[in-house]
């Protein structure tokens, strides 16, 4: 009895790690798909949503099996599009892995997991590199050396993930999302306002916003320190370092 | 032996050079400074400050430090960094003895007996005998670089394209040998770092590589991006995880007589002789540098004590020997940057960058076009742990007020140095958000145990790897035998595989596991 209800309990687990290296085997495409959202309003150039859907929709469930079976005529390899061959060199593996996952025990999710997200990223760097020259005789080409690191993390990661099936290990840690958020958020921030606001106004507001990553951050203290800092930096960086940087917000100097 | 004082006499020349400074406000009066002594102060008081307080690490501060450094004469501008490297080993003892927590992770074992003899009142002789040992360990590593950059640069010199190769294959090795952990996953770590470094543009064909047409990352990743992602923000979104508040038991009483007695000076002085020769060599070794070397030191005190029992309730000797390890290794991992340009670890990739914006391109040719640079910064290195071991004894007291500043408060001033200063190097906002990327990268890294130091030794080493590789099979058309054909490549590849197939073997693998253990109980 004890058994079987441990065995059910993998099983839902494993579901859910095998929905998530799905999701991970369609995330490209479901990125380019949410950047294209932005070209309706008008922000950055390229295909509209419509087009990106169509053309990954026709690569994932026509181009690519076509050309699997169409790679055994001669030639065939040279007309795939860029999105065909995503989902050839990409997707399709990750898709296997994800079913491969749902018969398997996992017995270090955390090496299996990182062997496998690792793997993803091997590749993609495969996938983006395809479209480089490969060696022209003994000369190497641009894609030679990111083919050859890109095969060999597919092999390393691949072995890591054995590992996380093969040998007990440590389970998944536990993520925390508020530091990650803000302090991600402050970065952003800066980013986005280091031209238009200048440094006095960014520095004081990333900080907050930084500070907000932590629960025990006492709003008057952090205020104060805040502004001490940003005092500080707008004399240390432009002035004694002489690094070029905007100060005050554009609309106030003009 | 001629030569040896002659450039040593160089490079004290160069640290000493004198200019006139004449400001506004003195009406026409000039003062003599040395900029380069200045450097080399301001490098040592930062570098102690960096090792004192925790949660912020070397890495990260020589990469906020980079663009400062574009005002700078070359040789003032390497003096400073260098000075913040040797530095943070001094400062990371404070905190480990007085506090029990390390403030640089070559300091963890040092907290070990470190922090038990400051419970019984012993935090002084703690303490000096810490710095006594770092400025011994720190006076022989500036000896040894200076006796053996001459030589290894000669050899280094008659290494053609595939002897590069192997060197570095030989180098990564020895990096995922000395890392902690899973063998697997350093090597994997290693090979990402390899991938990341191809992003941008080839060398050799112009052509663009996995950089979907953005053009930021045209250029590449900059490695001082993603080493302060790696290091600086995902360090501090991983403290954030365990509370802010972190418990320091912190040393109230005042430290009273600094002087150790003679029975400490007696046992430790061995001590820190051994730890010298250990971590001496471990420095030059690519991937470990100073960690590695604090840990084994310890580990080997504890191994030949006659009464090992003692470690880990004050004994003083475990305290002598990695710190003077520690900073011996600091010390002499320049040798290999700057004899064969290639760089060991993390903080000597930095490095590389230092240099490459003032234009001078690493390698054994910079000693002898460029001798007063590489003789400044030796020589600079005694000077900068003169200077250490009074910034670290009379002025202990001032380092450990600082520690009373809580980590609320720390670590949102992190985030924004670490912002300014990423942002300072191309005046790029895109460069800050591609850190904060690699800093959530970091932190997954670090969820699922994977070491970050190999990652980045295998993004600096990627470009000069594949030029050397091409270059090699260039040259012998193609013909990849080329590698254990020639003497030297071949002695270096059979040396990599043997200590491959060393470290997978169960006996020295248990070995290997033991060194890391120590901070763990």
């Amino acid at each position: 009895m004890a058994d079987t209800m441990g065995h059910s309990a993998t099983t839902t687990r494993n579901t859910s790690v095998a929905i998530g290296i799905v999701l991970l085997a369609f995330a490209p495409q479901i990125f380019e798909f949410i950047w294209s959202i932005g070209t309706i309003f008008g922000w950055g150039s390229g295909p509209g949503p419509a087009t990106v859907l169509i053309s990954h929709a026709t690569a994932l469930f026509g181009g690519a099996p076509g050309a699997m079976l169409g790679s055994f005529a001669a030639d065939a390899k040279k007309t795939l599009s860029s999105d065909v061959l995503l989902a050839l060199i990409y997707s399709y593996p990750l898709i296997v892995v994800a079913i491969l996952t749902l018969f398997m025990i996992i017995r270090a999710p955390q090496d299996y997991i990182g062997g496998i997200v690792l793997m993803a990223v091997a590749l993609f760097a495969l996938w983006a590199s395809s479209d480089l020259h490969g060696m022209q005789g003994f000369k190497f080409g641009a894609g030679t050396a990111p083919r050859m690191f890109g095969g060999l993390l597919v092999a390393l990661s691949a072995a890591i993930a054995l590992t996380g099936l093969l040998s007990e290990g440590a389970g998944l840690s536990h993520y925390s999302w508020r530091g990650p958020l803000f302090v991600m958020a402050a970065i952003v921030f800066f980013a986005l306002a280091i031209r238009p606001l200048g440094l006095v106004v960014t520095a004081f507001v990333s900080f907050l916003i930084a500070a907000t990553g932590s629960h025990e951050t006492r709003w008057i203290e952090a205020a104060i320190v805040g502004a001490c800092l940003t005092l500080g930096c707008a004399l240390l960086f432009p002035y004694v370092l002489g690094l070029p940087m905007p100060m005050f917000p554009r609309f106030l100097v003009q | 032996m001629v030569d040896l004082f002659h450039n040593l006499g160089l490079g004290f020349g160069v640290v000493f050079q004198v200019s006139w400074w004449s400001p506004w406000w003195l009406f026409g009066l000039s003062l003599p400074i040395s900029i380069n002594i200045l450097m080399c102060l301001i490098g040592a008081l930062v570098g102690t400050l960096v090792g004192v307080l925790p949660g912020i690490g070397t890495v990260a501060t020589v990469a906020m430090l980079l663009p400062i450094t574009f005002g700078l004469p070359p040789v003032g501008a390497l003096i400073m960094l260098a000075g913040i490297y040797y530095g943070a080993q001094y400062g990371g003892s404070t905190t480990s003895i007085l506090v029990n927590i390390p403030g640089e992770a070559t300091s963890v074992v040092t907290a070990i007996d470190g922090h038990q003899m400051a419970k019984q009142g012993r935090a002084g002789p703690a303490l000096a005998i810490a710095a006594i040992g770092s400025f011994f360990a720190g006076c022989v590593a500036t000896v040894l670089i200076a006796v053996l950059g001459a030589p290894l640069t000669k050899l280094a010199l008659a290494f053609g394209p595939a002897e590069y190769f192997s060197l570095m294959v030989l180098g990564l090795i020895f990096a995922v040998v000395l890392a902690k952990g899973s063998v697997l996953k350093a090597i994997a770590m290693i090979v990402f770092g390899l991938l990341l470094s191809m992003v941008g543009s080839d060398i050799e064909t112009g052509a663009s590589r996995m950089a979907f047409n953005i053009p930021e990352l045209a250029d590449g990743l900059g490695f001082a991006t993603v080493a302060m992602g790696v290091f600086g923000f995902a360090e501090i979104i991983r403290n954030l995880d365990a509370g802010a508040e972190m418990n320091r038991d912190l040393v109230q009483q005042k430290i009273t007589g600094l002087m150790p007695t003679r029975k400490d000076l007696i046992d430790s002085a061995p001590a820190i002789g051994r730890g010298t020769i250990l971590g001496s060599i471990l420095g030059i070794l690519p991937g470990g540098g100073a960690v590695i070397a604090s840990f084994a030191a310890y580990t080997l005190e504890k191994k030949i004590a006659r009464n090992p029992s003692r470690f880990g309730r004050g004994a003083i000797e475990g305290v002598a020997s990695p710190e003077s390890a520690n900073n011996a290794a600091a010390q002499t991992s320049f040798i290999p940057l700057l004899t064969l340009g290639i760089p060991p670890n993390a903080v000597m990739a930095l490095m590389v960058g230092a240099m490459t914006i003032h234009g001078i391109v690493p390698g054994p040719q910079v000693m002898q076009k460029q001798p007063d640079l590489v003789w400044g910064m030796i020589a600079s290195m005694w000077i900068g742990n003169l200077m250490l071991i009074i910034i670290n004894l009379p002025l202990v007291g001032i380092w450990v007020r600082l520690l009373r500043v809580p980590y609320r408060l720390m670590f949102p001033s992190i985030v924004i140095f670490c912002a300014i200063g990423i942002y300072s190097v191309n005046n790029a906002p895109v460069d800050v958000i591609l850190a904060g990327v690699f800093g959530l990268v970091g932190y997954w890294l670090i969820k699922h145990d994977f070491e970050p130091a190999p990652l980045l030794l295998g993004m600096v080493l990627g470009p000069l790897m594949e030029e050397n590789l091409r270059r090699a099979l260039l040259i012998s058309r193609g013909d990849w035998s080329v590698f254990v054909t020639r003497p030297l490549s071949a002695v270096l590849l059979a040396i990599a595989a043997a200590l491959l197939v060393l470290t997978v073997l169960p006996v020295l693998r248990a070995k290997r596991d033991e060194v890391f253990t120590e901070s763990e109980n």
